[in-house]
């Protein structure tokens, strides 16, 4: 009956070649875990940097869950999206990362990835925009054997994540 | 060493027949040994006794022999010697110019010494020495040797071959040539040399001879030469081998003869003994033994079988034990590492499930095969849709679903214009019909097969002989055989007969319809009966008919016997008891006459003697003829006789149709009277219409065939599902003749998988023809007189198929399980657990269960998972199954903490509900942080209200159909509330971003006149306050600020008659001074009280939430005060968000009450020095206000008529006083009291939002675009004024508000109250809604919406507000025919809300619908305050004047400058069905009911009184109470007017003793608390003078439809001294 409080923000995106971003998030956790409280899963605003290329979004995670067991350890996955000059939205990358297991607070940067599809379709990215996207988002995060997929690689979302720790030591778990 | 000795041994074995080269063997064997030890003996003894031990020892070599062995180490040993020490010099590589050289040296003298040892042979002279004589030998066996180099070699297969031979030849030559010539000076001796030699070699034999002899090999081809010198070891071995055999020869004899060479010998022979014992040497035979265990496992290991541990083992091939053994017992000889054997210690003969190298497979192009999961698709870069627009409703799932209905076609089984041979036919297609259903699943034969087997088993069973097999035959188990032979016989017997009986039936009727063909002479239906006879074997068929009935006398016999035996037994007790019976009563008679003649009078009570047992009769033994006569009558009647042809019907359609004009012509009407019919159907999709098939004529057969499909897109999950067959006959109208409901599918059936399914129906319509048509419902005979009439009824099968469509993606078009849960259907409708799993045929899963456990299914088997997991799920209840693989298997192993354990947690549980905003949770704010500092009964409540969810408890709501109404309340709050819970978290951009208006020219010229402003004007503006949002607010922080200013026409006290005066002395006094002005009422008294005395002494009282305050007193019945008075708010629990706050149900109490003075000096001595008052209140009336309308309104300023009871004892107006005066006349028109106040809340609190959904609705789409710029339109120009084009209905549709209005009949009981009034009907009409209880849906709804129930869901409900109420009676009154609308508007203190208007011969009527009041128009004191649109029941009409006030507009809507209409003629009115049930169904209420709820009521309020009382005793009056009992209906039935007169006398008469203060409340009833609320806030048990009685009547008048008026009668007495 351990607690875990997951506190902090999305804080914003680099290395993306579009500009205004926004990023749709999820917590995927296993089956010991129950959310106490706050959401699972949320939408940033649409960020277009006026100066360097980073886009804030400084979105908050607030976070509380119980667990009976280690398995299934929070992890948060992300679908950073563009929006181009004509209020188009596309993808441009999906990545995911565990919240980490220590507590304290931790600077987490987790590089994305987007489907590169067929050249075809890369052809019609470049020029009309849109592009392959999975039609299932828990391979984002699940363990399901991607190695068929085509990937380029995306840019680098960047989290401030604060963690505390509740009653893990009295079920033998030192942290 | 070893190795070649073995090698030896096997090779001395291979060729033991030849016994010579044994022998040979042999020698050279011990030779060999000899040798060896002569050797070892050298190397001990040291060279000294080397050459003094010549002599001595078996293999002694002579010193001549001795002698030339130096000689040829002589030559070699110098150039060998060197690299020979040093072992792994090679020689060839390194042999020197020296070395060289000597070789070609020694060559030469070998040439020479070879030449010269011939010659010297020859010339040698043999000598007496022993060495001389050897050398012949040697020589001759030399020539042995040579003479069979090929044994040779044979027997030294490893050795140097004829090399050595000729080697050996060569050295002796060389030694006889060398043993000549002295050493040459400078050369060692022989003997030095021979010293030398072994002694640096000798302790290191073995490598010398494998040293050479390996490099020999190596060098054999290229050193050929070499050789010679580089083996003087070995040369030396096969020397002294010669040499020992030498010897040996020379021992055992000199003479060598032919016996030497040849030897006799027995034909060899080996015993089979010895061959075995060979045998058993050379191979190895497994023996059969088991092996133990032990042995196969690895040490000190324990023997593992998984089987035991719950892992599937599959089977293992059938291997027979013997051989397995043997295996075992040959695995461990040969693979001694075990790796066969697996853990449980038994040979490995499954494949291993476990692959050793983790394999994948091989990465694939991108085209084909790409995982489902892995699937990408290229999407549309689109713009992102905002989803502001929640759709109420559909939830989440937005598509439609599909459900398809297939009508393939309809048969009439009956039909009014069936001719009599079609109803035969009809008859025997449907007899037929069974007859193949019967016929398909052959009862019988299963029946019969099923008997024979049992009685094989009883057979075997009784038969132990035969039984070998089946030894667990229990003679119970043959009882239980037995019974359920009697069991099976006794249902074949059934099902024989019904058999028989069937096709006899069919028969008949066949026969009947071809004599009524024949009579008719035509024929009208195609069937066709044929007979197909069977021809059987007699004679067999007779055996198995005898044998059958044998067998079966045979075991009734049995039976009976039984059964006998046992009636027997029972008859012997019996009888026995009997008997034991008679004897006592023998002896009791004895006794009896004894005692009679002592006392003669006790005879006659003696027990009449039929009391006793009554003598058993035995039972009679069974005889077997009447058996067997049974038994063959039984038979003869269910079975076919034996020898009688077994009878097959067939059916067919092969028959003519007689034509129409052989017919006669009533019969040709009525086929022409078919042709004219024709039949279609209508599908009725939730009671609503959604298509029609096509008109199908129909058939001479009387079949239609449709054979369409109507795909319905749904969006709910259906509630019913109805087709109604119509029929039309010619052009005339289409009468409905039945109603076929059809079965929602399952989710599981998809279209393609759905069977055609037949569903009867019949319709109860009577049809008689004038033509051969049979009819419908009317009775018909098919026998000539008349007689069994039969009546037949239209009926028929639909036979169709219902499925869920299924989409483009393969996905099934079902609406999700968790649409179904909407409203009140959410407890009917469960998700199904089985048919998630998909499989819907399997229904009972416990038998499904047991049958798993008795066939003992191997529950690890994967083949059986999804069957063991099926049926764990249904017998353990639990609702989930995955169908899934589970990657987290060992989760549970590493859990912390049980799943119980983890939902137990009070402290999580309490978190998980606050975050679930849970009604009783929400805006908990501080959660403990320890389990343990949780109270258990912070969740009482919360599961209290889940327990008692479907439990109606009619404690707290006396009458039951009120606590249905507000369960099903409940729950439609709730299902509406989880609706909006999602759409309130939606937000507007508006709503997080404020954005500031880019200052323009307009504003900022504006802000420049304000510089010019005055800093303090004259008539300052009122400022708005700042408004506080909830959030942040706690106890304390809100405050109810009620302003009371004045109030008019409060009732004046009336003087007491003289009945008063008389007895008390005090009080007339007091109120000579100060009681009430004269009235015109009491025109006798009016003299007795001067003008200018103070007729009342009023204060108000403002109570909120049991907060009471008060003003000080005014005194007049006009009176001002102009007092604040502040009432601190609490929220419940705390909870200051909007949605809490609107929800808040208490009211605002200002009662105004008289303050009265009561002298009560005891002694008028005191009167000129003190005063002894006492201050008495009475109640004259109040005014409620819901804080749900102060908080929606923020402030409610205005005057407010107060709520005056109709009696108020001691208390009139004054208004003739006034009138009289010609004071105010306009006040005087009106005839209650008033107050004004201003009421608000500080600080100001930010109203509640409607929520700004859009729902869907079935309008169209066009309307609902034009109400939307309707809307738009009129917001434009007056915002202010509330315009109203669609509202919501209970389900959350939107409506457009017209199709709430049509003319309803109001309670018939109402109309008849006064036939030819009909101001006085629309009264009582009005006054009827009002009693239907108000019920804001603010409050019901919180922060959700306005909800618009029809009139019969109002009337079912019984709870409303204004809307209801003011939608009913409109509809009232337009049935009544009147001109009536809607009136859109702000009112006081309602804020906005409906009220109704009629329209009278010249005027208009404002109604307002909760309080039943009507007002005219140009009423000053008419709540309704603005007027913004109107509603017919066809139309819209806006308000477009310039006012908006009652008073100040024209209520002409004919007038288009005036009303801004929404139908025009642009738009004309389409025609909007009403939503509206036709027609108002009134049940009468119970009065029993009533008169219980009525006493429940009043105990309950007595008992209340008495709680609020608790430091005095409470006296109720009885005789007070029964007067009040009796006038209670009087104010009914008079609505509280024009009695009072009567009742004040009548209660003067009746209580004259008593000084009376008291009043009738009036509500309508819709629960209790408001009851005792109300009594309450009267403070009628506030009085605490000490011999106080108190009166308290409850009235219930019944109205139709549950609706209850409530007349509760309060009131105190004092006894007047």
């Amino acid at each position: 009956m351990a607690e875990v409080h997951v506190i902090g923000q999305i804080v914003g995106a680099t290395g993306f070649s579009e500009s205004s971003l926004f990023c749709k998030w999820g917590v995927h956790t296993g089956a010991a875990w129950k959310l106490l409280s706050g959401v699972r899963e949320g939408q940033t605003q649409v960020d277009t940097p006026q100066i360097g290329d980073m886009a804030y979004w400084s979105h908050p995670i607030d976070l509380h869950f119980a667990t009976k067991g280690l398995q299934g350890w929070p992890r948060l996955h992300f679908q950073v999206w563009s929006q181009d000059s004509f209020g188009r939205c596309q993808l441009a990358g999906y990545g995911f990362c565990h919240v980490p297991s220590s507590p304290g607070t931790h600077q987490l940067d987790c590089p994305t990835w987007r489907p590169l599809g067929s050249w075809q379709e890369q052809l019609a990215r470049a020029f009309v925009g849109g592009g392959p996207q999975l039609l299932h988002g828990d391979a984002i995060y699940s363990g399901a054997d991607r190695y068929r997929l085509h990937t380029a690689a995306g840019g680098t979302v960047h989290l401030d994540l604060g963690l505390l720790l509740r009653h893990f030591d009295r079920y033998g778990v030192e942290c | 060493m070893d190795s070649k000795e073995e090698k030896v041994k096997i090779i001395t074995e291979e060729f033991v027949e030849n016994d010579e080269d044994a022998d040979v063997g042999r020698k050279k064997k011990t030779s060999k040994t000899q040798r060896q030890k002569g050797k070892k003996q050298l190397c001990t003894a040291g060279p000294e006794e080397m050459v003094s031990g010549k002599p001595h020892g078996g293999s002694q070599q002579g010193p001549a022999q001795e002698d030339p062995d130096p000689d040829t180490h002589l030559l070699s040993i110098p150039a060998q010697r060197g690299p020979r020490s040093l072992p792994p010099l090679p020689s060839a590589s390194r042999t020197g110019f020296a070395e060289f050289s000597m070789r070609e040296r020694m060559r030469e003298k070998l040439k020479a010494a070879r030449s010269k040892a011939e010659s010297a042979l020859l010339q040698e002279i043999p000598t007496p020495r022993p060495r001389r004589l050897r050398s012949p030998g040697e020589k001759e066996l030399e020539t042995e040797f040579g003479a069979e180099p090929g044994k040779e070699t044979k027997r030294t297969a490893q050795d140097n071959d004829s090399q050595s031979y000729s080697r050996v030849k060569f050295r002796d030559c060389v030694r006889k040539v060398k043993s000549k010539p002295p050493p040459p000076p400078g050369f060692p001796s022989a003997e030095e040399a021979y010293n030398f030699f072994t002694f640096t070699f000798d302790p290191e034999p073995e490598e010398l001879e494998e040293k050479p002899k390996a490099k020999s090999r190596e060098r054999a081809n290229q050193e050929e030469a070499e050789g010679e010198e580089e083996e003087p070891p070995v040369q030396g071995d096969e020397e002294e081998l010669l040499n020992g055999r030498n010897e040996e020869d020379f021992l055992l004899g000199l003479d060598h003869g032919a016996e030497d060479f040849l030897v006799m010998r027995p034909a060899y022979y080996e015993s089979v003994h010895v061959q075995l014992q060979k045998e058993r040497e050379l191979l190895f035979i497994p023996s059969r033994l088991t092996v133990p265990t032990s042995k196969k496992l690895p040490e000190n290991m324990q023997p593992r079988f998984l089987e035991d541990e719950g892992l599937y083992i599959g089977t293992r091939p059938k291997v027979p034990r013997a051989t397995q053994n043997i295996m075992e017992n040959r695995l461990l000889v040969q693979e001694p590492d075990r790796r066969w054997f697996g853990d449980d210690g038994r040979i490995l003969a499954l494949p291993n499930p476990i692959r050793p190298s983790p394999s994948r497979p091989p990465a694939l192009t991108q085209e084909q095969d790409i995982h489902a999961e892995l699937e990408t698709l290229y999407k549309k870069a689109v713009r992102y849709v905002q989803r502001t627009q929640h759709m109420i409703g559909s939830g989440d799932f937005p598509e439609n679903f599909q459900l398809d209905i297939d009508i393939s076609g309809l048969i009439f089984t009956h039909h009014p214009c069936f001719s009599r041979e079609h109803v035969l036919a009809a008859k025997l297609a449907q007899l037929y019909d069974q007859y193949l259903a019967r016929s398909q699943r052959n009862k019988a034969q299963f029946l019969t097969d099923k008997l024979q087997a049992l009685r094989n088993a009883v057979q075997m069973g009784l038969d132990p002989e035969k039984s070998h097999s089946s030894v667990d035959i229990t003679p119970k188990a043959i009882n239980e055989y037995k019974s359920e032979i009697r069991e099976t016989r006794k249902l074949r017997d059934a099902e024989q007969e019904t058999d028989r009986t069937l096709l006899k039936t069919i028969i008949k009727v066949w026969k009947e319809m071809k004599s009524l063909r024949e009579f008719q002479r035509f024929t009208n239906t195609p069937l066709k009966l044929v007979l197909r006879k069977e021809k059987v074997d007699q004679k067999a068929d007779e055996e198995a008919y005898e044998t059958e009935i044998q067998t079966e006398i045979s075991e009734l016999l049995e039976e009976h016997s039984e059964e006998y035996e046992q009636k027997m037994e029972e008859y012997r007790t019996e009888y026995q008891q009997w008997k034991a019976w008679k004897k006592a009563q023998r002896a009791k008679k004895k006794k009896k006459k004894q005692a009679a003649e002592e006392h003669h009078d006790e005879e006659a009570e003696e027990p009449p003697p039929g009391d006793g047992p009554v003598k058993p009769i035995p039972p009679e033994p069974i005889r077997q003829a009447v058996l067997e006569q049974e038994v063959r009558e039984r038979v003869a009647r269910s079975r076919r006789r034996p020898g009688e042809p077994m009878l097959v019907p067939e059916l067919s359609l092969a028959g003519n149709v007689t034509p129409n004009d052989q017919c006669p012509r009533v019969e040709v009407l009525r086929r022409e009277d078919v042709k004219r019919r024709s039949v279609y159907l209508k599908v009725i999709f939730n009671d609503k219409e959604v298509s029609r098939t096509e008109g199908r004529p129909l058939g001479a057969d009387f079949r239609v065939h449709f054979g369409q499909i109507f795909s319905l897109q749904i969006v709910n999950w259906p509630e019913s599902l109805m087709l109604q067959v119509y029929e039309t006959v010619g052009h005339s109208g289409t009468t409905l003749l039945a109603e076929v409901f059809l079965p929602i599918p399952e989710t599981t059936v998809v279209t393609g998988r759905a069977p055609i399914e037949e569903v009867e129906f019949s319709s109860n319509q009577h049809v008689a023809l004038d033509h051969e048509g049979v009819g419908s419902g009317v009775p018909l005979s098919f026998e000539a007189d008349g007689s069994n009439q039969l009546i037949l009824m239209t009926s028929g099968k639909v036979s169709h198929s219902v499925a869920w469509a299924v989409g483009e993606n393969g996905t099934p078009l079902i609406p999700p399980l968790s649409q179904q849960n909407t409203g009140f259907r959410s407890a009917l409708k469960r998700a199904d657990a089985i048919s998630s799993i998909g499989t819907s045929g399997l229904t009972d899963m416990k038998k499904l269960a047991t049958w798993a456990a008795e066939s003992k299914l191997d529950p690890n088997d994967p083949s059986n998972a999804p069957l063991m997991q099926l049926i764990s799920v249904a017998t353990s209840g639990k609702s989930y199954v995955p169908e899934f693989f589970r990657l987290e298997q060992l989760q549970r192993e590493f859990d912390f903490v049980s799943d119980e354990e983890l939902n137990r947690a009070k402290r999580f549980r309490l978190l998980c509900l606050r975050s679930q905003e849970v009604p009783e949770f929400r805006n908990y704010k501080p959660i403990p942080a320890y389990d343990r500092e949780i109270m258990d009964k912070v969740f009482q409540d919360y599961e209290k209200r889940l327990r008692d969810r479907n439990v109606i408890e009619t404690k707290d709501h006396i009458d039951s159909h009120r606590a249905v109404v507000a369960k099903y309340l409940q729950q439609v709050r709730e299902s509406v509330l989880n609706r909006f819970l999602v759409a309130k978290h939606h937000f507007l951009l508006t709503d997080l971003v404020i954005e500031e208006e880019v200052p323009n020219i307009s504003i900022l010229g504006l802000s420049l006149f304000k510089l010019a402003e005055q800093k303090r004007p004259l008539r300052p503006r009122r400022k708005g306050r700042k408004k506080v949002t909830a959030q942040n607010l706690s106890d304390g922080d809100i405050k109810l600020l009620v302003n009371i200013i004045r109030a008019y026409d409060i009732p004046v006290r009336r003087p007491t008659t003289s009945k008063f005066q008389q007895p008390s002395r005090s009080s007339r006094t007091f109120r000579e001074r100060h009681a009430a002005s004269p009235t015109t009422h009491s025109p006798t008294h009016s003299a007795d009280y001067p003008l200018g005395q103070v007729l009342v002494r009023p204060f108000v009282e403002v109570s909120f939430q049991r907060t009471i305050c008060h003003t000080t007193t005014a005194e007049g019945p006009n009176p001002s005060w102009n007092e604040e008075l502040e009432l601190p708010f609490r929220a419940p629990n705390g909870d200051y968000s909007t949605t809490s706050l609107q929800s808040v149900k208490d009211d605002v109490f200002i009662n105004i009450f008289d303050e009265v003075l009561f002298d009560v000096l005891e002694d008028d001595r005191e009167r000129g020095s003190g005063i002894h008052t006492r201050i008495e209140r009475h109640w004259l009336g109040c005014v409620k206000i819901p804080f749900s309308t102060i908080y929606c309104q923020a402030r409610i300023d205005g005057t407010f008529k107060i709520d005056i009871p109709p009696v108020l004892l001691g208390y009139s107006k004054e208004r003739s006083v006034l009138a009289e005066r010609g004071f105010e006349p306009v006040r005087s028109l009106s005839e209650g009291s008033y107050i004004t106040l201003f009421v608000t809340i500080e600080p100001q609190l930010v109203p509640g939002e409607s929520v700004r959904e859009k729902f869907d609705s079935q309008e169209d789409e066009k309307l609902l675009q034009a109400t939307e710029k309707f809307q738009a339109e009129c917001a434009f120009k007056f915002p202010n004024r509330q315009c109203l084009t669609t509202v919501i209905d209970i389900s959350g549709k939107t409506v457009f508000v017209t199709r709430y209005l049509k003319p309803l009949n109001p309670p018939q009981e109402l109309l008849n109250a006064y036939p030819n009034n009909p101001q006085a009907t629309a009264e009582l009409v009005a006054r009827y809604v009002s009693l239907i209880p108000f019920l804001p849906d603010a409050v019901s709804f919180a922060g959700v919406c306005d909800l618009w129930s029809t009139s019969d869901q109002f009337l079912d409900l019984l709870a409303g507000d204004e809307e209801e109420h003011a939608v009913l009676l409109c509809n009232y009154f337009l049935s009544l025919g009147k001109k009536a609308w809607l009136v859109m508007g702000n009112a006081i203190p309602e804020g906005p809300t409906a009220y109704v208007l009629t329209r009278e011969q010249s005027h208009y009527l404002i109604w307002n619908p909760c309080s039943g009041h009507f007002y005219g128009q140009f009423d000053t004191f008419c709540p309704l305050k603005s007027v913004g649109c109107l509603i017919g029941p066809d139309n819209i009409w806006f308000n477009i004047q310039r006012y908006d006030s009652p008073l100040r507009i024209n209520f002409d809507v004919t007038k288009p400058k005036l009303w801004k209409s929404f139908f025009s003629r642009s738009l004309p009115y389409p025609g909007l069905s009403s939503v509206q049930p036709e027609e108002l169904v009134y049940q009468r209420t119970d009065k029993a009911a009533a008169a219980e709820l009525q006493d429940r009521i009043e105990k309950i309020l007595k008992e209340k009184v008495m709680d609020w009382r608790p430091r005095h005793l409470t006296r109720w009056n009885r005789y007070c109470t029964s007067t009040l009992r009796h006038f209670l209906p009087l104010l009914e039935s008079s609505r509280g007017e024009e009695v009072e007169e009567d009742h004040r006398a009548e209660l003067l008469k009746q209580l004259g003793d008593y000084r009376f203060s008291g009043f009738p409340l009036h509500m309508p009833y819709s629960e209790l608390k408001p009851l005792i609320e109300a009594v309450y806030s009267t403070g009628v048990h506030n009085i605490d003078v000490p011999n106080v009685e108190f009166a308290l009547a409850v009235y219930i008048h019944p109205y139709p439809k549950n609706v209850l008026s409530v007349w509760i009668y309060v009131a105190s007495l004092i006894r007047n001294r």
